[in-house]
C-alpha cells in the first residue's frame, strides 16, 4: 500500500459503541484501550466492516447495543451478509483488549474478558482470526482499509 | 517408578480436592449466572411482546384522535371558528406525542444498529434548553405547570461543545417525564452549571417519585412501572434507556436521586467535546498486519 492510495480513500472515526461496514473504500479509524475491534474481511467480494465494543457482555439492562461484544460481534457479522458477503469469505481479525488500568481481579480484566468474547463468538461463527494484536498494558491506534482488509497499528499510551 | 510417601500422597489428593472444590464453586457460579441470563431472556419475550400491544395502541390512537379531530373541523360551520382553536390544539397535542415518540423509537434503533455518532458543534446551552421547554409549553399548561430555567454560571459566554440533537433528545425526555410524573399546579425546575470542563443539567420534579429499589429497572428498555391497562402514563418506557446510552455517547455521567412520594431530581453531566481528528499521521512507530501476518 502506498500513501497516495490512503489519502484518496475517505475517512471515517470509528467511536466506541459503533459499527461501520461499508462496500466503498473507506479508511477506519479507532482507538482502543482494553475496547476490542474486531475487523470482518470478503476476501471475495473485497467488503469490510470494523466494530468497536466496550464490555463483553450484555447483560439483559439497558439497549442492547454493540457496546457489547456479543452484539457487536453477530450484529457485525449480520451487515457483513447483508452487503453480500458469506461466511465461508470471511476472515477476522482482532485488536485491543489491552490492560490500559491494572487489575489482578478476573471480573474486572475487562481487556481480557473481551479478547475471550470475540475468540469464542468467531469460533461459534466458524470464522478465522488472520491476524491479531491483542491484550498487553498499551492502547492501540488502528487504521482499517475497508477495501483491502489491511490494517495498520500504532501503540499508544493513552487509553479509552 | 517414583516412590512417594504416604503424607506426600495426602497432600497431593489434599490438593486435588481442593481444585476440586474450586472448580464445583466456579460450576455453581457459572449456572446461577446461567440462570439468571434465563430469566431475563424470559423477561425480555414478554417484555417485546407487550411493547409491541403497548407501541401499536400508542401509534394508532393519536392518528385516529388526528383523523376525527381534522374531520370535525373540516365540518366546523363558519360562524363556529372560535371552536376551531380548541379542536387545532387537541391535535397539536397528539401529534407532539407521536412525534416525541418516533424520536425516541429512531433513536433507540440507531443505538442499537451502532451507527449514532457525535456531531460536535459549538453550542448555546441557554437556548438550547429554553428551546426544549418552549417545545413542551402546551404539554406543561395543560397540567398547570410552571417550569423554570435558572443557570448557576455566571460565564458570559455559554458556548460549549457538544451535539446539540442529542443533548436535545436527552432533556426532552427528562422534561417529558417530569411532566409526565408531576402533579397538577406542580413546579419543575431545570439548573445548569459549569465545573471545569463540565457541564452539569439538574431536572426536578415534585411529582410522584420513584423507590430506590426501582432506580435500576427504570433504566431498562420498555420497563414501565406502572403497567397497568388504566396506566394514565402513557409512553412505551424507552426514554430512560435512551436518556442513558446517549449521556454514554457523549461521556458523560447520569444520576437519579429521588424517593417515593418525594419528587425526583435527574442530574446529568457531560464533559466538553474536543474536536476529533479525523486523520491518521503515519511515522516510523507503526505495523503493518498484511494477510500473512497471523
Amino acid at each position: 500500500m502506498n500513501n497516495n492510495t490512503i489519502t484518496t480513500k475517505v475517512n471515517h472515526f470509528l467511536y466506541p459503541s459503533a459499527l461501520f461496514a461499508s462496500k466503498e473504500p473507506y479508511l477506519v479509524t479507532t482507538i482502543l484501550g482494553s475496547c476490542v475491534a474486531v475487523c470482518f474481511w470478503d476476501k471475495i467480494k473485497k467488503v469490510g466492516g470494523i466494530n468497536h465494543y466496550m464490555l463483553p457482555l450484555w447483560n439483559g439492562q439497558g439497549l442492547a447495543s454493540p457496546k457489547y461484544g456479543n452484539i457487536a460481534i453477530n450484529k457485525l457479522h449480520e451487515k457483513m451478509l447483508q452487503l453480500g458477503s458469506t461466511k465461508e469469505n470471511l476472515q477476522a481479525k482482532i485488536f485491543g483488549g489491552g490492560e490500559v488500568i491494572e487489575t489482578t481481579v478476573y471480573q474486572y480484566s475487562i481487556g481480557q474478558r473481551n479478547i475471550e468474547i470475540a475468540e469464542n463468538t468467531l469460533r461459534e461463527l466458524n470464522i478465522n482470526i488472520v491476524a491479531s494484536s491483542i491484550g498487553g498494558k498499551k492502547g492501540r491506534k488502528i487504521l482499517f482499509d475497508t477495501s483491502t482488509g489491511e490494517v495498520r497499528l500504532k501503540f499508544i499510551n493513552s487509553s479509552q | 517408578m517414583i516412590k512417594i510417601s504416604d503424607e506426600e500422597l495426602l497432600d497431593e489428593l489434599k490438593r486435588r480436592f481442593e481444585e476440586n472444590k474450586k472448580t464445583v464453586s466456579e460450576l455453581h457460579r457459572l449456572n446461577s449466572t446461567l440462570t439468571e441470563v434465563n430469566k431475563k431472556l424470559s423477561d425480555a419475550e414478554s417484555m417485546k411482546s407487550h411493547f409491541i400491544s403497548n407501541i401499536s395502541n400508542e401509534m394508532i390512537n393519536p392518528f385516529t384522535s388526528i383523523l376525527a379531530l381534522s374531520k370535525s373541523i373540516l365540518e366546523v360551520e363558519k360562524e363556529n371558528w372560535k371552536k376551531v382553536t380548541s379542536l387545532v390544539s387537541l391535535i397539536h397535542t397528539e401529534a407532539f406525542n407521536l412525534d416525541f415518540q418516533f424520536k425516541n423509537i429512531f433513536a433507540a434503533a440507531k443505538i442499537e444498529a451502532g451507527e449514532i455518532y457525535p456531531e460536535i458543534s459549538k453550542v448555546n446551552i441557554e437556548g438550547v434548553i429554553n428551546e426544549v421547554i418552549d417545545s413542551f409549553k402546551y404539554e406543561a399548561k395543560q397540567k398547570k405547570l410552571t417550569v423554570t430555567f435558572k443557570t448557576k454560571t455566571k460565564a458570559k459566554s455559554f458556548y460549549f461543545k457538544t451535539d446539540p440533537e442529542k443533548l436535545k433528545l436527552i432533556l426532552s425526555n427528562l422534561l417529558s417525564n417530569a411532566i409526565k410524573f408531576s402533579n397538577e399546579n406542580g413546579k419543575i425546575e431545570i439548573e445548569n452549571n459549569f465545573v471545569k470542563d463540565k457541564m452539569i443539567v439538574e431536572v426536578r420534579d415534585y411529582g410522584q417519585g420513584i423507590s430506590k429499589e426501582n432506580h435500576e429497572i427504570i433504566l431498562d428498555r420498555f420497563k414501565k412501572l406502572d403497567t397497568g391497562i388504566n396506566s394514565i402514563n402513557r409512553g412505551h418506557g424507552l426514554g430512560l434507556s435512551v436518556i442513558k446510552a446517549t449521556i454514554d455517547l457523549l461521556e458523560g455521567e447520569f444520576e437519579i436521586d429521588s424517593k417515593l412520594e418525594n419528587g425526583a431530581t435527574f442530574t446529568f453531566s457531560i464533559p466538553e467535546s474536543e474536536a476529533v481528528s479525523e486523520g491518521f499521521t503515519i511515522d516510523g512507530n507503526e505495523l503493518l498486519f498484511e494477510e500473512e501476518i497471523s
